[in-house]
């Protein structure tokens, strides 16, 4: 353990405020019950990726404890897992009535606050995961993909399932449609540089934007309609770039907030990326999933790319995670 | 298959009188598995076997920390053996043996899985798990949460999962290859768990899904709708984990040459022998029956607003052959099978003594209903292991545009085919053991299934055949409304097919094909069936009740949804499982005539 503290301080040490981790499977032949090659949650480190705790086929999604870092909170297969000791230690904080857990999102301005998106609705635990209530009563359809909490007003949740993109203001307790109907949504993000900007990533549909604090969505351009995107992002260190990815679309940047796109696939081994992320201590940086082929890393916006690790792999998320609380 | 095995078995099973008993058919099993004589050994399964009989315990210890130290795979797949392991030591295992196991159970994270099937290994065997190992905390298992909240955990599921059968059914209903991961973890239950009312409720779940399997079997072969069945049982019905069960609880047919692991970890906890009753409803052919009951389907995440729609079977059977249906529609993903007709033969093995047709359907939206995959990578993933599910050949599956309806053993089949869909045409599957098969200027088809059965069908639209790999015919009808009418008979009840296509063909039948396929057809059994397509189906003029459907109803068991309460009948012979009270009542109906 000691030996993991020390890769811990060095790697802090190289990337500055945040770590990086990326949930995956390497499950190519792998269905129930067969052998599953090194999968689950993996951290980064100087030299390659660390696979941290218990190997695991499905982890959809993870966040942190605002409190505390270095534990994480992992939304999986078979529910929703607070992994300690930067993800090395598991613990389970859900029972038998939930399974096939999608999202996760902890509310960063309410102490012990934690939601999760499942395939038969929403929860929320007010005391760190110890308890939970069901909060989807007033969704028609219930499986949720997209969870997230809107950090500058309290109480506003967003979610995003088979039907559409809805908005609560009272913690998830009612709902209103707030775009994309009848289209199955992937991903929402909520801009850092701006809280009322939103994104959200669908199937078919293509990309969705929000610029009233996610109360109305509309389609913003044809970036992957007809097709089915599989992520969103806006780069940290540049409020007018914004990142997708998907299925045939492969990886597609936008340097004008979404008014145009240009393919940042070349280099990368097929059109098939899973998911993505900016690097917010390093401008240019990111990395791109590519569905079970392995992570790549760009320098220069995507205009290039190398293969980072986690060969073999399908990457459902990238997360930089901040080293200490309150960044 | 291994050869040597196999030998070995069929040897072991030559020794007994035509029928052994029941202790000799289960303790065959046993032996089998413990006396391996394949090539190296049996893993897990020998251990289990070898320390049920007491032998070779040195072996056993070695063997298991063998395995436990390659590294534990098989989510509850692993979970299973190992806790039969843990509770069949008694004193046999080593002290390094028993904590490499004690030890696997905090280094190695099982995963849960997605299925009705996976969830019950997975709890019985983490009940029973931290039953053995009480009042150890949570960093002494991979769940992080203490023996206590793990038995609690269990307990809970275990019993919501029997509510729900006893209430709606079963979702993953009358496999006959799954069949053995429900009766397994009950068998586990009904010998080890230590809580009184959690050992009677799992070995009145016993009486429970052996009596869902009795009257819908013919002579041990699972015949009608499955919610789930493999590609080779499909056609050669004997070919699966049934077959097992049949033999081993009623003498019935033939096990597989070596028995499925599943009868044998059954065999070596509670190995319930079943009541004379459920004996009599497996094997009382002497008068045709129909058997009726309500399931469900599997979880529906997405595109439906209730979690579980309804799967209303009917299954009519006589000692010469079983006509068996659902009413069509996806119900399940991938490996329903929606109807069929079974012939009764003197040796099933190798036999494929079956008849149905399907309209072969894939698609995202399938299995997006069923489970959270994403889109594109879906299909290409469960080919992995369901390697037809996307061919347009294929023989298995459900589709949105079936609708099935069956009168005792006259069955209507109608397709109204959308053209978009990936492969817009019904398939047929015409045995290669049809004795004799007459294609008739009528338009009906004549066949005669062994020596007991003749089948008559009638194809809505003109068809084509096509070879199938080993043999058989495939129908292919590209016509996209479309439609079958079935009726099956005895073959003791006329001289010959020839005349047995002669009644056929004077037996009024009117059909149209638009706007949507429609039946009007008087069957051999003197009803007049009116069928279209999306309409509820009427029998002499008074539609189907299916807001009446019973869980089980029939001659031999009578359950009222949400009852939680079965009654298994034969002659006088009653038993009541009442799940509420959790009482097994045996009981005599005084009402019953004297002659059955």
């Amino acid at each position: 353990m000691r030996f993991l503290l020390l890769l811990g301080a060095f790697h802090s040490s190289l990337y500055g405020q945040y770590t990086l981790y990326a949930a995956m499977a390497n499950a190519k032949e792998y269905i129930v019950g067969a052998k599953l090659p090194p999968s689950g949650l993996f951290l980064k480190t100087a030299s390659d990726w660390r696979h941290l705790g218990y190997n695991h086929p499905f982890i959809s999604s993870l966040d942190y404890d605002s409190s505390d870092p270095s534990i994480l909170y992992l939304a999986a297969g078979n529910g929703l897992i607070r992994a300690s000791e930067h993800g090395e230690k598991w613990k389970f904080l859900t029972g038998s009535d939930v399974t096939e857990l999608r999202d996760v999102a902890v509310d960063h301005n309410a102490p012990g606050v934690i939601y999760f998106g499942y395939c038969h609705g929403i929860r929320v635990s007010r005391d760190r995961g110890v308890t939970w209530r069901e909060l989807a009563g007033g969704l028609h359809r219930k499986f949720t993909e997209a969870l997230r909490v809107d950090r500058a007003r309290a109480g506003v949740l967003l979610a995003g399932g088979e039907e559409g993109i809805f908005r609560s203001e009272d913690g998830g307790e009612t709902w209103k449609i707030a775009g994309a109907a009848g289209f199955q949504i992937t991903r929402l993000v909520q801009s850092p540089h701006a809280p009322c900007e939103w994104l959200a990533a669908t199937q078919i549909g293509g990309l969705f934007a929000s610029h009233d604090c996610g109360k109305t969505f509309e389609n913003s351009g044809r970036i992957g309609v007809g097709g089915n995107l599989s992520d969103v992002a806006f780069d940290p260190r540049d409020p007018n770039r914004i990142a997708v990815a998907g299925w045939t679309v492969g990886l597609a940047i936008s340097e004008d907030r979404g008014a145009t796109w240009q393919s940042r696939n070349a280099g990368l081994p097929s059109p098939h990326v899973t998911s993505l992320a900016f690097d917010p201590a390093q401008s240019g940086r990111l990395y791109a999933g590519v569905n079970q082929e392995a992570l790549y890393v760009s320098g220069d916006n995507g205009k290039s790319w190398s293969k980072d690790g986690l060969d073999g792999s399908v990457v459902t998320r990238i997360d930089f995670i901040p080293e200490s609380a309150g960044k | 298959m291994k050869i040597a095995a196999c030998l070995s078995i069929l040897a072991s099973l030559s020794a007994f009188a035509q029928t052994p008993l029941f202790a000799d058919r289960k303790l065959a099993i046993v032996d089998a598995y413990a006396h391996y004589q394949g090539k190296g050994d049996y893993g897990y399964a020998q251990i289990a076997a070898k320390l049920w009989r007491h032998e070779d315990a040195a072996w056993c210890s070695r063997k298991l920390e063998q395995l436990l130290a390659a590294g534990p795979v098989g989510d509850m797949f692993w979970m299973f053996p190992v806790t039969a392991i843990a509770y069949l030591d008694r004193g046999q295992l080593s002290e390094s043996a028993r904590t490499a196991l004690r030890r696997s159970w905090k280094s190695y994270m099982p995963y849960r899985g997605d299925t009705e099937n996976h969830f019950l290994l997975y709890y019985t065997s983490l009940y029973l798990m931290s039953q053995l190992w009480p009042h150890q905390s949570g960093e002494m298992w991979y769940t992080g949460k203490s023996s206590e909240e793990n038995l609690e955990e269990a307990r809970q599921w275990i019993e919501s999962w029997v509510k729900l059968t006893t209430t709606r059914g079963q979702g993953e209903y009358d496999s006959p290859h799954y069949m053995g991961v429900y009766l397994i973890p009950m068998s586990y239950l009904a010998a080890w768990a230590k809580d009184p009312a959690m050992k009677k409720r799992a070995t009145m779940m016993l009486d429970y899904l052996i009596a869902d399997y009795a009257p819908e079997n013919l002579d041990g072969l699972y015949v009608g709708a499955h919610a789930r069945v493999y590609e080779d049982q499909l056609v050669e019905k004997w070919n699966g984990v049934s077959s097992d069960f049949g033999w081993l609880w009623f003498g019935l047919g033939h096990p597989l040459p070596l028995p499925d692991n599943y009868a044998l970890y059954y065999s070596l906890a509670s190995a319930y022998q079943p009541p004379e009753i459920l004996k009599q409803i497996a094997t009382a052919r002497a008068k045709p029956y129909t058997h009726y009951e309500r399931k469900r389907t599997r979880n529906r995440w997405r595109f439906f607003d209730d979690l579980h729609g309804r799967v209303y079977k009917t299954t009519y059977v006589r000692r010469e052959y079983a006509v068996g249906s659902d009413q069509g529609g996806v119900l399940q993903p991938i490996q329903q099978h929606s109807w069929d007709v079974t012939w009764s033969v003197p040796d099933a093995r190798g036999v494929e003594n079956t008849f149905f047709t399907i309209q072969p359907y894939s698609s995202a939206r399938e299995l997006q209903t069923y489970f959270v995959f994403d889109p594109d990578s879906g299909t290409a993933g469960v080919v992995k292991s369901k390697k037809t599910y996307d061919s347009p050949d294929k023989l298995l599956g459900g589709s949105p545009y079936e609708k099935l309806f069956q009168d005792k053993d006259t069955l209507i089949a109608l397709y109204d085919i959308q053209p978009e869909t990936r492969f817009p045409h019904v398939n047929g599957f015409f045995s290669k053991d049809l004795t004799q098969t007459t294609e008739d200027s009528s338009g009906w088809i004549f066949m005669r299934g062994g020596g007991s059965t003749y089948i008559a069908c009638r194809p809505l639209e003109p068809y084509t055949w096509k070879p199938i790999a080993g043999g058989g015919r495939r129908l292919f009808s590209p016509y996209l409304k479309n439609g079958f009418v079935v009726q099956v008979a005895a073959a003791s009840e006329y001289p010959d097919l020839a005349a047995f296509g002669r009644a056929i063909a004077k037996l009024p039948l009117e059909f149209a094909l638009d706007p949507v396929p429609s039946v009007r057809f008087q069957s051999l059994r003197g009803a007049t069936l009116e069928f279209t397509y999306g309409n509820t189906p009427k029998v002499n003029g008074k539609p189907l009740d299916y807001n009446h459907w019973p869980l089980f109803g029939g001659p031999f068991l009578e359950a009222a949804v949400d009852s939680e309460k079965l009654v298994l009948k034969h002659g006088k012979m009653r038993r009541t499982l009442d799940f509420r009270n959790l009482t097994t009542t045996d009981s005599v109906d005084p009402e019953f005539p004297s002659a059955p």
